[in-house]
């Protein structure tokens, strides 16, 4: 009997009652206003939120909160103040030493500040090795809650996705709350 | 409406004066309350320490003892909890259907649950830190247990409420243990007494000039930590205080 | 009468600077998991739920391992079954020698601490390096987690700065905490890059997407996974969630309970290897299957590890992690240690106050304290119930059946409150330590009612 046959048996032999499935459906919490939940929850979570002005572009925003940002990556067609397109890369490790990488949210989460980011780029590093991660979000797309995320992902195809909220960070030493442990040390949100 | 009077053991012999209150306190309210003589202890440190059958016969004599009465209540909600929530299955192990379970209360519980006084007479015109027990919060629910999303409430605090001159105060941590636990405060007495101390000067740091709650066990095992220290708070059983002038 | 964990507490309290430092770090978390979860009205809908979607799901485990391992597979993904932890390690060792891998990037992962693999690995010639930066830190030292979600929680900076000085020399003195951090970023940031495999365990696995989910703060899972072409997860079998709608009550419990955080940074979601690369996942049993059938303790099957339950003992606090002697401490620990073998971890039993404040944080409401009591009653059949206290009841029983002789005994009490000090408080009196003994009544309430006293 193989490994996974005996486990099965073990389960079978072993498990009692089996209970029901629950009916997941649930009130859960709504805002009002979910952009300003969401930049506060973000700004709470050590990230930065900036909504979009009609008469800004997303590379002069881009800019005003990077000046000194010399590696820049992205594979979006509207960002101007890309200096690289990551995709163009063969090995993941070349892109060590990026300052910052611009990627596009599908939607965020106002209870939380995450934003759903499904691989967008050939390698999937871009969302972690840059010293700063600016996500473009449409600010229409935001859900109220991770239960309303997860049911609009129900069916959704992809090969790998995060919901991130805020910038990489650690506090095990002491306790002490630093940003930056191993991936972005930065995260800004731009709201359209 | 019969009420049995539950006297725990150690409030007979260490704390007789908290069951003499609380005869008064439900006797001053018009209730029928008598003592079934020659009460011992209800088997909850036997089974707390891991010797569950040791109990049977206790809880079995517990049951004859108020099996003619409609309302057991005591003044020790951990003993009430014991009994509520253990005897049930201990006595079933014995082949014996527990009574006890569904009509013994708390005397706090009893009182705010059912006889529901407006107004007391009793006056204590002092500052009291509220000790939130254990087994009072989490078993027999007297107050919300903080560690859920709840809304606040405290039925020790509604019956304190009733009480003339009172200033009412709970600790910062509202209800963490004292560190009693029953055999656990000499299984572990170095963990049970640093939890005793951090739990009298969290009372203390209210300014309370008392702490009290519905646990002569938890009251006890502070004041020992209170007479060894000579901290400046005394410990006193709520319904000595419900029952005060009576 | 002291157990391991009695004796191993009172050494971590004896330093009361640390000892006041760690209960009151970890009272900080506590309080802000209170306030997280006040912030949803349907907080205790969401514990009910997760329960109750532990409870379907630990019950069919059958159907939905293999509906994993079929949408995993059609993933693209290549599926292992371990029965237990040495078939565990072999099959990462298999995969490692055929790769020709020498080093392993690993992030946090409680399964491969219980199958002990780090060390079996190393004894092979694999260089297993720990990713998140609390267990790289201690695998530095050469230490074990005290904790399962904050494991340097015991270790003090200064020992952190020293342990850098030395091995990554950094400048010698400086122990500020974002110092630290970012030269651990550093150093860690070239291990990432030379891996040839990466490790991750899993916070969930979802039986109808066949997709593991890895939640973290640092991003070191999906630091680690980003550069070797090979990615292995393994996850111990009741990681298993039916879908990704359940996901939505998980995802909202599992920082809110474990560190305050309405979210972790990163909420990872691996379902298809990159082209080009291969993703093992490994399902282990090691023991799980028989929990099944321990009515008593199956809900311990329920946890998520978020390790709440650690943070609001008030025994853990003050005794840190080391004290317990299973991996795993605190209330969930003392019943997964039982769980794995009762005569060899019954010295954590005694870690208990049974205050039930764990049965009330636990996001997935496991009893942990109501099944701490029951672990209690059977340590006298596996030969493990401490003698003394077994004496001491055995004489409360004989005392309290005997109303006669109880009451007895109440009428010669009192003379105990005039022994000598020095009798009271012997060395043998456990009570006497930092504690003044009650004193007995003139008379008991029992005589008082005789006398017709009471009235």
């Amino acid at each position: 009997m193989s490994s996974k046959e005996e486990i099965l048996a073990r389960i079978r032999q072993h498990t009692r009652t089996r209970y029901e499935m629950p009916d997941l459906t649930l009130d859960a919490i709504t805002y009002e206003d979910k952009v300003h939940s969401f930049v506060e929850q973000l700004k709470a979570g050590g990230g930065e939120a900036h909504l979009l002005r009609p008469d800004e572009t997303w590379d002069e925003v881009i800019r005003s909160y990077y000046p000194d940002a010399k590696r820049i990556a992205s594979n979006l067609q509207e960002i101007g103040c890309a200096t690289f397109n990551p995709d163009e890369l063969q090995d993941p490790r070349e892109l060590n030493g990026t300052d910052l990488a611009v990627v596009k949210g599908l939607f965020g989460v106002a209870e939380n500040a995450a934003v759903w980011l499904p691989k967008q780029t050939k390698h999937k590093a871009v969302f972690f090795i840059p010293n700063a991660l600016v996500i473009l979000l449409d600010r229409n797309e935001l859900v109220n809650n991770m239960n309303e995320a997860y049911r609009r992902l129900a069916e959704a195809d992809y090969d790998y996705g995060v919901f991130m909220s805020g910038p990489s960070k650690t506090a095990d030493i002491e306790q002490a709350l630093v940003f930056g442990a191993h991936g972005p040390i930065r995260v800004t949100v731009i709201l359209k | 409406m019969k009420i049995g009077l539950f006297i725990p053991c150690y409030v007979n012999a260490v704390y007789p004066e908290v069951g003499v209150a609380a005869f008064k306190l439900l006797k001053s309210l018009g209730l029928d309350v008598d003592y079934p003589l020659d009460q011992t202890c209800c088997g909850q440190p036997m089974a707390n320490a891991g010797f569950e059958e040791e109990a049977t016969r206790l809880a079995l004599r517990m049951e004859e003892l108020f099996a003619t009465y409609e309302y057991v209540v005591g003044p020790s909600a951990s003993c009430v909890a014991f009994v509520k929530e253990n005897h049930l299955h201990i006595l079933e192990n014995a082949g014996h259907v527990c009574q006890n379970s569904e009509k013994i209360y708390d005397i706090c519980e009893f009182l705010h649950d059912v006889v529901k006084p407006t107004q007391l007479q009793a006056e204590f015109p002092h500052k009291v830190s509220l000790h939130n027990s254990c087994h009072g919060v989490r078993e027999l629910f007297l107050s919300s247990p903080s560690e859920r999303n709840i809304p606040y409430y405290s039925k020790l605090r509604d019956l304190l409420n009733l009480v003339k001159g009172i200033e009412v105060f709970e600790p910062k941590r509202v209800d963490e243990c004292c560190g009693f636990g029953g055999m656990f405060s000499i299984e572990e007495p170095e963990v049970s007494v640093c939890m005793g101390k951090d739990k009298v000067h969290d009372h203390l740091s209210t300014g309370a000039e008392y702490i009290t709650g519905a646990d002569s066990s938890c009251l006890m095992h502070m004041q020992g930590v209170i007479n060894r220290e000579h901290l400046p708070i005394q410990t006193i059983h709520i319904v000595q205080i419900l029952a005060a002038g009576l | 009468m002291s157990t391991k964990h009695a004796i191993a507490g009172a050494r971590f309290i004896a330093d009361e600077a640390q000892e006041k430092w760690h209960d009151e770090t970890l009272w900080m978390v506590r309080a802000k998991r209170d306030k997280q979860s006040r912030l949803l009205p349907e907080w205790e809908r969401l514990r009910d739920l997760a329960s109750a979607i532990k409870m379907y799901s630990n019950s069919h485990l059958d159907t939905l391992l293999e509906e994993f391992e079929r949408q995993a597979t059609a993933n693209g993904a290549i599926v292992h079954w371990a029965k237990d932890a040495e078939e565990h390690n072999r099959i990462v060792y298999d995969i490692l020698k055929q790769q020709g891998a020498k080093r392993l990037i690993k992030s946090k992962s409680m399964l491969t601490e219980e199958c002990e693999m780090s060390p079996f690995l190393f004894l092979r010639g694999i260089d297993v390096v720990e990713s998140d930066l609390g267990e790289r830190i201690l695998q530095l030292m050469g230490l074990k987690p005290s904790h399962i979600v904050l494991p340097a929680i015991h270790v003090k900076r200064q020992a952190i700065g020293r342990m850098m000085e030395e091995k990554l020399g950094t400048e010698p003195g400086n122990y500020d905490p974002t110092y630290l951090t970012h030269a651990m970023r550093r150093h860690l940031r070239d291990q990432f890059l030379q891996a040839d495999v990466a490790m991750t365990g899993a916070n969930f696995a979802v039986a109808s997407t066949g997709e593991i989910v890895v939640c973290t703060n640092e991003g070191n899972a999906d630091m680690g996974t980003s550069f070797p072409k090979v990615h292995i997860a393994t996850f111990g079998m009741e990681k298993i969630v039916p879908d990704r709608e359940a996901l939505g009550v998980f995802t909202r419990l599992l920082a809110r309970s474990g560190t305050g955080q309405p979210i972790t940074s990163y909420t990872s979601h691996y379902r298809r290897p990159p082209k080009g690369s291969e993703f093992h996942i490994i399902i282990v049993d090691n023991g799980r299957s028989d929990i099944l059938a321990d009515a008593d303790h199956v809900k311990t099957l329920n946890c998520i590890r978020c390790g709440e339950c650690m943070n609001t003992c008030p025994v853990y606090r003050r005794t840190g992690g080391y004290s317990y002697t299973y991996f795993i401490p605190g209330p969930i620990g003392i019943n997964l240690g039982m769980l794995r073998n009762p005569k060899q971890f019954a010295d954590n039993v005694s870690a208990c106050s049974l205050c039930l404040s764990c049965s009330n944080v636990c996001p997935a409401k496991v009893d942990l304290g109501e099944q701490i009591y029951k672990w209690r009653q059977k340590l006298d059949d596996i030969g493990r119930a401490n003698p003394e206290k077994k004496l001491m009841s055995a004489g409360m029983k004989y005392l309290m059946e005997r109303p006669v002789v109880f009451n007895m005994a109440l009428k010669f009490a009192p003379i105990v409150n005039h022994l000598p000090r020095f009798m009271v408080y012997n060395a043998a009196n456990a009570w006497g330590k930092g504690r003044e003994l009650p004193a007995f009544a003139k008379e008991s309430f029992n005589d008082m009612w005789k006398k017709n006293k009471v009235k």
